[in-house]
């Protein structure tokens, strides 16, 4: 296209994008040298700087690219360090990107936001969590999928091998809700002081949304919480699977009120969420005939609390929380990354 | 007005194929197992048939922590020392 055409009709630009494959379907705002550096500034790195390596894909993320493809999602600069410190997180190799990046499985990666960052460019943590509306929520998740695609060769078909994906794949970023919590945020149980700005990146293929709204006390709340995280269709029931749980208001305060700790939670969750071996041959999940031990011998999702990440954020209304179940934790763990500012 | 480029191209190590061997008879197969369901027994089988009809011989067979981890430290140079032909590359 030719300049003057992009500048009489900057729906041309836009539909250069489309053509060239550099979208994910949805229009991007094309970038100009004075919005890269304006993101790079506010991350306080140069154009050339390696962000990390994907051996797999013998590919390397530059600060520079990374940085077109922020401005493509809509990121305002102020979002950019978010955007680098989740694709650290990707880079990782205990995050092994390829598995839950090519999978058939076709796992979002879910960016939790911890800290004053969170904060300080609006990212939301209350009503509609998942949900639309917020741009720092809808582009930082959106810049990190198009690196993915653009950077990591991981698009749909190709090294992206997703049977169903999930809508989560466009952007899936939220901040935990710290201001009200009954426990300390999460990054805070992964090492980091609560005035620390991170990301945690996780990889998931599905997000069930638990209801329950008579559970007074926290188990009948829990048990709902555990059969989510372990019904048979389960991705990974291996015994070794890490899994997120975003608890909102109403259920937070349920255990808030009856003085549970995070511990205390997850530990009820190690224990509930299981199936019985007979129950996963029937289902398939299992090779093998049922046997009469089979009926009474129990299987757990989980090996530690650790592996069960609590996460409160979501409305002050309504009694919903939100399970989603992870790949496994020998195949991908989830990474928390410190976001860092200008030097 | 300007398109700027979001890809990258892959470029971080060059990679290239090994000589394809001439012929398979008394060649020393290597199997790389993913730990997919059911990926060693195929894998095995394979190697079984490949050996009743050309000769090869099955020499080593490693285990990869996963499927998603890159393959570990030291391996392929261990490989490459004890097999002529690595087969690898279980999907679902």
């Amino acid at each position: 296209m030719t300049d003057s055409a992009a500048a009489s009709d900057p729906s041309a630009l836009i539909e250069a994008y489309f053509a060239a494959g550099y979208t994910d379907g949805l229009p991007v705002v094309p970038p100009t040298e004075k919005s890269i550096a304006a993101a790079l500034a506010a991350a306080g790195l140069r154009a050339e700087e390696p962000l990390g390596e994907i051996p797999s894909r013998n590919t390397r993320v530059t600060a520079e690219k990374a940085a077109i493809n922020a401005v493509m999602a809509g990121c305002r600069p102020e979002y950019f360090p978010v955007v680098v410190a989740a694709i650290r997180g990707l880079c990782r190799p205990e995050f092994a990107y390829h598995g839950p990046a090519s999978s058939t499985g076709g796992s979002a990666m879910v960016l939790i936001v911890n800290g004053p960052i969170a904060r300080a460019i609006g990212i939301n943590a209350g009503n509609n969590l998942f949900g639309q509306g917020h741009r720092p929520n809808a582009t930082i998740g959106r810049a990190v999928r198009l690196v993915m695609m653009n950077v990591m060769n991981t698009r749909p078909g190709l090294l992206d091998r997703a049977t169903l994906g999930t809508p989560g794949k466009y952007s899936f970023c939220f901040a935990e809700n710290e201001d009200d919590h009954p426990w300390e945020p999460l990054h805070v149980t992964r090492g980091f002081a609560a005035h620390d700005s991170t990301v945690t990146v996780y990889a998931s293929n599905s997000l069930c949304q638990a209801y329950n709204q008579l559970a007074a006390t926290p188990e009948p709340l829990l048990l709902c919480l555990a059969d989510a995280l372990a019904n048979l269709s389960t991705p990974n029931l291996k015994g070794f699977n890490e899994s997120l749980v975003v608890l909102a208001g109403e259920h937070t305060d349920v255990l808030r009120r009856n003085g549970w700790s995070r511990r205390d939670a997850q530990q009820f969750l190690v224990e509930h969420a299981s199936q019985r071996v007979a129950d996963l041959k029937r289902g398939g999940r299992l090779p093998g005939e049922v046997t009469a031990d089979d009926e009474t011998a129990e299987r757990r999702v989980f090996e530690a609390p650790e592996d069960i990440l609590l996460v409160c954020a979501g409305g002050r209304a309504g009694a919903w929380s939100a399970c989603l179940p992870g790949w496994g934790k020998k195949w991908t763990r989830s990474v928390t990354v410190h976001v860092e500012g200008p030097r | 007005m300007k398109i700027f480029d979001p890809t990258a191209a892959a470029s971080t190590r060059p990679l290239g194929l090994a000589p394809t061997p001439p012929r398979l008879d008394g060649v020393r197969l290597a199997l790389v197992e993913n730990t997919k369901f059911n990926s060693e027994t195929l894998l095995r089988k394979l190697a079984e048939r490949l050996g009743r009809k050309y000769g090869t011989t099955l020499s080593v067979v490693h285990r990869k922590r996963s499927p998603s981890h890159e393959i570990e430290d030291g391996v392929i140079p261990a490989l490459r020392r004890q097999a002529d032909l690595v087969i690898s590359g279980i999907g679902d």
